[in-house]
């Protein structure tokens, strides 16, 4: 199926201005420029491949699994959060604990339960972090069921700095076995009618980088 | 084109003889007796014809039972006879598939919890090799007499390969 | 520009903050009649499909297989394909036509024909469709039944409240995953204290969720999803060869158990090849009737902000319920999730499923505060009753509510917090304190209750798990405490299984255990002064709202 930059530009913009038009003004022309070289990112965070991940042996570390447009494009979650900020926060939280992040990209899929359960299966400690574009998180356990996992978190908008940082957290407390609380669960029954179908056109647009026969990489987190 | 009257004739055609077409699929249970919509449902108008898995009747199951211990949890399973009668039931509703399912479920009732949820897992996309599914085919024939059940994952195992849902090493 | 008063009054009515997208076909955002959607077509060989809607046996993906196999009435397909599909719409909507012919007609039609038969209607001759077509004569209504903390005694309470004001089914679901057991565990005693015979699930994992219905700790099982596209179907983490193994799992069990699906859910998830919702959530119900489930949940549930999204999306919303009924299944149609911050738009969506009646017109009603709402928020929820129960009554239509008394709810919700707290202290769980019992009796919500101690709570429920902790344990417990009657009600329930009469579609059972289904209650609606009409006690019961003044009074 061909399907113009144009088009999705058009479509995003134009659901992105309805969504955003009551609260938050006019937004800038330069959160729907897609870069033309798609592995070069945007300004604030660059996420460079360094090669096929592989599977780790440390069990002090917490994979980040993030999707395969996350950190390209427009960069940031359906919210507006800078995708430079969240990876900031998660990594902020592991290393809170005294536990060390290593990023990973999963190419082939772009479901979060099984992008995660690929991440996890990679980590030393065998838990992960697996996070799409659109902001959506969840913690994984590499022996689980892959739709199973420790903590979810499925609505996107309600998800700010400081949960990514607990959410860090408590995947570093995971990996070092000891008890953990729950991130609080947040619940807002207006995010569907106002969001959902605006994480459907960003989630299309995401499916369409995936590569089923591509590696996972290893990568390497920059801010500039 | 085809006419009105061709069309009246078609609808009737095809009302008249979707009664149960003839493929039926019999199960490995033979209960003594057959039932008919009328005796619906059977717990209140044929409780006589029920037994648990444990042979008790439904008479025998009461919270007194419970907890004098007479009544165990093995005691409130459904037997694989009632589940053919069930499908009998369900198929002069008019209801083929659900009937199959039923029949399906009667050769599942013996087998352990567990074993059926590994069953499940490993039936989930990308989680056996053909041969693993093969297996899993046989084990249900040889040990369990489940001959419609080792049917449908030896199926399993051949759409998964040409589709390639099979476990990638 | 110099701004209209108007423009800006209207711009900050509920509706505008509601989310609007044009259509984009090459992605399958779009409700009904995409251009990539296959034209119908059907050739049979030797009693095998080898060609259907354009495509070729060779080209097959696994659901086009399991279809052409499973769900289609082979030896009628051919005939019933040649129906012009105008003439098949009309029979939808003839009362001289009973139901049973037009099930047979369904019986035999691939998903595009479908598709283009019920794209013919209107929505108002779709509900008068739906009137006809629905399975159980009989009109139902399912509940949620959660909360934020996932707290024990609230779950409890509410689940005896939501039985006592009239649900016949109750689904509750988890904040955090590992509090699945407990929360079943709740809404397990809650229900059976406020009504016996109310059927209870927990929505959560299939794995998990069937090992809770072995173990007696659930009644049945609904969400057992299935997807439209092979690829959308594999990221579910299944297959129509998994689902209907499990499908069989669960009456092997004695459980009874519905899929899931919903139009939009493809799109949402990225893979929707390009074809309408609709086209889709017609290859989901034909899945779900050849693996010989009796129902489905359906009615875009989770998804509903897609559809809702789009031009005659609530209408396609409407049809897949419809489809479901016509192919004889019982459907459980949806309204169970936030789909509209206008209470105009909300209603008029629900209408759709409480004029004409289905098996259970919500999917979950929110029997608690939305906010309480883990499955993200309901169409309507526990502050809408009185609105519903008018509703009800203005229009003389069953809606499966009825009015109850201040003083009745709270001796049920009472009741039930204790039998709980009695049940936790039996399995050596961790304890409901007479404070919590006070609190969640009186409670609107879980903002009014106590926190609990999350951590003790979920290691608890993961020891219950391991201990093997069944339904007849729970039994036992609330006997020794003499909850006797509740004790009794939990029995029956679980002896339910034994006869497998509710296996059956659309089955339900009443308070004294007589169960209710597509098989003894079948829907006979041909025209005026048939089917399912509201009159004697239940007419009798609906009227009495508590608010309406008596005459002698002045």
């Amino acid at each position: 199926m061909e399907i113009s930059r144009e088009m999705i530009e058009a479509v995003v913009r134009q659901v992105i201005e309805q969504v955003y038009s009551k609260e938050k003004g006019k937004l800038s022309d330069s959160m729907y420029q897609v870069p033309n070289e798609p592995s070069v990112g945007n300004g604030q965070l660059r996420l460079l491949e360094i090669g096929k991940a592989l599977k780790g042996n440390k069990v002090d570390e917490v994979v980040i699994a993030v999707s395969p447009e996350f950190g390209l494009n427009k960069a940031q979650t359906i919210t507006g959060i800078p995708h430079g900020v969240v990876l900031k926060e998660l990594i902020a939280g592991i290393e809170e604990e005294g536990l060390k992040a290593r990023v990973i990209r999963v190419k082939r899929v772009a479901d979060l339960a099984f992008l995660a359960w690929e991440g996890a299966k990679l980590s030393g400690s065998g838990i992960s972090i697996g996070i799409l574009s659109r902001g959506t998180t969840i913690i994984h356990q590499k022996d689980l069921q892959p739709l199973n996992n420790l903590e979810l978190f499925p609505q996107a908008p309600l998800l700010d700095k400081e949960t990514y940082r607990a959410i860090g957290r408590n995947a570093a407390k995971y990996a070092k076995g000891e008890p953990t609380d729950p991130v609080p669960v947040r619940n807002d029954q207006m995010a569907r009618p106002k969001y959902q179908a605006l994480a459907a056109v960003m989630h299309n647009k995401e499916t369409q980088m995936v590569d089923k026969n591509a590696d996972t990489v290893e990568l390497q987190v920059k801010w500039a | 084109m085809i006419d009105e009257k061709r069309i009246e004739e078609l609808v009737r055609e095809a009302i008249r003889s979707l009664s149960i077409s003839g493929k039926e699929v019999k199960s490995s249970y033979n209960p003594k007796q057959n039932v008919s919509l009328e005796d619906y449902p059977l717990g209140l108008k044929k409780p006589n014809l029920i037994k648990t898995a444990t042979g008790k009747s439904l008479d025998e199951l009461s919270l007194e039972g419970v907890l004098n211990g007479q009544v165990s949890k093995d005691d409130l399973k459904i037997s694989p006879e009632t589940l053919e009668l069930q499908a009998q039931i369900a198929e002069q509703a008019g209801r083929v598939q659900v009937a199959r399912n039923f029949r399906r479920a009667a050769e599942l009732n013996v087998i352990p919890d567990e074993r059926i949820l590994q069953i499940y897992n490993a039936l989930r996309p990308y989680r056996s090799t053909k041969q693993e599914l093969l297996d899993i085919a046989s084990e249900l024939e040889t040990k369990y007499n489940a001959v419609l059940n080792a049917a449908h994952v030896r199926e399993a195992a051949e759409v998964y390969e040409s589709r390639g849902v099979l476990r990638r090493e | 520009m110099k701004r209209s008063k108007r423009f800006q009054v209207l711009e900050q009515r509920p509706v505008n903050q509601d989310g609007f997208v044009e259509e984009w076909p090459e992605v399958g955002l779009i409700a009904m009649g995409s251009p990539n959607d296959p034209k119908p077509s059907i050739t049979v060989q030797n009693g095998k499909v080898v060609e259907m809607d354009g495509k070729k046996r060779a080209d097959f993906d696994f659901i086009d297989r399991f279809i052409a196999d499973y769900a289609l009435d082979v030896e009628k397909a051919e005939e019933v394909m040649k129906i012009p599909s105008v003439e098949l719409a009309k029979m939808l909507v003839d009362i001289n036509i009973p139901r049973s012919q037009v099930v047979s007609c369904f019986g035999a039609m691939t998903p595009a024909k479908i598709v283009e038969v019920v794209e013919h209607l209107n929505v108002v001759e779709m509900m008068m469709a739906v009137q006809k077509m629905r399975a159980r004569k009989t009109p139902s209504n399912q509940c949620h039944i959660t909360n934020v903390k996932d707290h024990p005694a609230l779950l409890a309470a509410d689940a005896a409240e939501g039985a006592w004001r009239g649900f016949d089914e109750e689904e509750t679901t988890v904040g955090v995953t590992r509090y699945a057991p407990f929360n079943a565990l709740a809404i397990l005693v809650g229900s059976q204290t406020g009504r016996g015979g109310v059927l209870t699930q927990c929505a959560v994992e299939e794995a998990t969720e069937l090992t809770l219905g072995m173990r007696g700790l659930t009644s049945y099982a609904e969400t057992v999803s299935v997807y439209g596209t092979e690829q959308v179907f594999i990221d579910g983490d299944d297959t129509p060869w998994s689902k209907a193994f499990l499908a069989s799992a669960y009456a092997s069990r004695g459980l009874k158990m519905r899929f899931t699906s919903g139009t939009g859910s493809e799109v949402l998830m990225g893979y929707a090849e390009g074809k309408s919702m609709l086209y889709l959530e017609a290859r989901c119900i034909l899945v779900t009737k050849g693996a010989g489930v009796q129902g489905l949940q359906n009615g875009s549930i989770s998804c509903i902000g897609v559809p809702g999204a789009v031009p005659s999306g609530i209408r396609a919303v409407l049809a897949e319920n419809l489809i479901t009924t016509a192919l004889d299944l019982e459907v459980a149609s949806g309204n169970d999730q936030t789909f509209s911050h206008s209470d105009i738009r909300r209603t008029a969506r629900m209408l759709m499923q409480l004029l004409p009646g289905t098996d259970f017109i919500f999917s979950g009603y929110s029997a608690v505060p939305n906010y309480d709402n883990m499955f993200a928020g309901s169409n309507f929820d526990c502050e809408d009753f009185d609105d519903f129960l008018v509703l009800q009554r203005d229009l003389k239509v069953d809606g499966g509510l009825r009015p109850v008394k201040e003083e009745d709810v709270i001796r049920v919700r009472n009741k039930a917090a204790k039998a709980l707290q009695a049940v936790f202290k039996e399995l050596g769980l961790p304890p409901i304190t007479d404070e919590e019992v006070e609190a969640v009796t009186y409670a609107h919500g879980s903002k009014d209750v106590p926190n609990r101690n999350v951590r003790e709570d979920l290691k608890a429920a993961e020891e219950m798990m391991q201990r093997g902790i069944t339904g007849l344990e729970v039994v036992k417990a609330l006997a020794k405490n003499g909850f006797i009657d509740v004790a009794e009600n939990l029995f029956q329930l679980l002896k339910q299984r034994v006869s497998g009469d509710y296996l059956h579609t659309s089955a339900i059972f009443d308070k004294n255990f007589k169960v209710l289904s597509a098989v003894n209650d079948l829907n006979d609606y041909q025209g005026p002064g048939t089917g399912y009409r509201l009159e004697g006690q239940r007419w009798e019961e609906i009227k009495k709202i508590p608010r309406a003044m008596k005459p002698d009074d002045f």
